[in-house]
């Protein structure tokens, strides 16, 4: 067996580019679906059943499904759907975004609901509005023990984006597996790819641990 | 927009030999990991420290690298390195199994750490090995512990067998794509396949939360 590992070397700018798609897509997925996740928890407690029914009925179905199969329905569905052609980027994106805001709305209503019920009550006994006890009183201290649940999902989407390599995102398994198809030195470079992969997912593994021992609370 | 479901029908017989084997597979794959995680789970809290480094490195590793990642390395690499070349239904097996496992330890050492030492030392004190301390004290009720996290473990499970696919295994999404591509019809074909999906996955989640509120209070000490 001759191996070839300059191969990666020479192929450096490619995997750089892809390293780099794969954390903004983390990043652009992560500065969305937290604002997003938000807004379908306030739909699923609204006063409107209609609200909560719409609510109910996004999370129960993105949760339920696998994420690639929503990358590919992303790609060649919603384009029929919404007479809209766009990028594999943008694609990649909008399918990581629907998977992970429903994750998110879960996280902050399991955030929420653990703060006791009397603060809102006495909130809502001060002279508070709905609004403001949501966002003075219980956001500020549901944030505290949502952070690492958040920061687990962080590092699931991380990896997640590796699957939109599979509609020509240019992420980093994509470029490594475009690298791999060109040269036909496929133990190097998937070798590669997964030690690219593990040197940026591990010490984010080890981050949460830590966000979680700090932060975490124990029943 | 027209919308044609004949693909679908004339093509049922295929698409059900697929949602047959992305059962298989996710049933194959949760036991292997089951089997494998409390072994590693086990090891890491009661093994000794040349053992437990390595096992917490593994499980940690398992953590950073993404699923599609493992499955391409083992039916890509893995017969470079061995010779010997694994049929995609078995890489994807080992594949996930490897991966699934790593979760499951994780889910196995927490549930361990979360009964009382107390009730440990209280074993040993009446005079019980350990074995027997860990076998008839600690497991029973880690593992009800366990049972909600195990059940989020099984559906990831059936969601990541979909990522198969990259390594043509003809489950339910790669049997999906062909009659997609054969047909034109991505999006009858698609539509049909999440909804497959969400009937197999929606029953699952539902069933563990039930199952758990039914035995909740087993686990309580």
């Amino acid at each position: 067996m001759n191996l070839d590992w300059s191969v990666a070397w020479q192929y450096r700018g490619m995997l750089a580019d892809g390293v780099v798609v794969t954390i903004l897509l983390t990043v652009l997925t992560m500065a969305i679906s937290v604002p997003a996740g938000i807004g379908v928890m306030l739909l699923r407690q609204s006063r409107f059943p209609i609200l909560r029914a719409i609510g109910l009925v996004y999370v129960e179905f993105f949760r339920n499904l696998p994420l690639i199969l929503l990358v590919y329905w992303s790609f060649y569905v919603l384009p029929l759907l919404i007479d809209l052609q766009l990028s594999p980027f943008a694609t990649g994106l909008v399918a990581l975004c629907l998977n992970v805001t429903a994750y998110n709305s879960e996280t902050f209503r399991a955030g929420v609901n653990s703060i006791r019920a009397g603060q809102t009550n006495a909130g809502l006994a001060l002279g508070m509005s709905r609004w403001q006890v949501m966002r003075k009183v219980v956001l500020p201290q549901a944030l505290r023990r949502i952070l690492p649940v958040l920061a687990s999902t962080w590092v699931s989407l991380f990896k997640d984006t590796s699957l939109v390599s599979v509609i020509a995102v240019g992420d980093l398994a994509h470029a490594a597996l475009q690298v791999r198809s060109q040269t036909f030195r496929v133990l190097e470079m998937l070798t590669v790819m997964a030690l690219i992969y593990w040197s940026l997912g591990y010490p984010q593994a080890k981050l949460v641990d830590w966000i979680h021992r700090k932060y975490g609370t124990s029943e | 927009m027209d919308i044609d479901l004949s693909p679908i029908f004339n093509n049922w017989r295929f698409l059900a030999s697929g949602l047959l084997l992305t059962v298989v597979l996710s049933a194959s794959t949760m036991a292997g990991a089951a089997v494998v995680g409390l072994g590693i789970g086990i090891g890491r809290s009661y093994g000794p420290k040349w053992l437990t480094v390595p096992l917490t490195f593994y499980v940690d590793s398992m953590r950073a690298i993404p699923v599609l990642v493992v499955l391409v390395w083992t039916f890509f690499a893995v017969p470079i390195v061995t010779g010997l070349a694994l049929p995609p239904f078995w890489a994807a097996l080992v594949a996930l199994t490897a991966h699934i496992a790593a979760y499951v330890a994780e889910i196995v050492r927490a549930g361990i750490a979360s009964v009382r030492p107390g009730q440990t030392r209280a074993g040993l004190a009446l005079g019980m090995s350990r074995a027997q301390v860990v076998r008839k004290i600690v497991l029973p009720q880690a593992i009800i512990r366990m049972l909600p996290a195990f059940g989020s473990v099984l559906s990831v499970t059936i969601k990541d067998t979909a990522i198969a696919t990259v390594i043509a295994v003809p489950e339910l999404m790669r049997q999906s794509e062909t009659v997609a591509a054969q047909s034109f019809r991505p999006l009858e074909v698609f539509t049909t396949t999440m909804l497959i999906f969400f009937f197999l996955l929606f029953p699952v989640t539902r069933g563990v939360d039930m199952l758990y509120r039914r035995v909740a209070h087993l686990g309580r000490s």
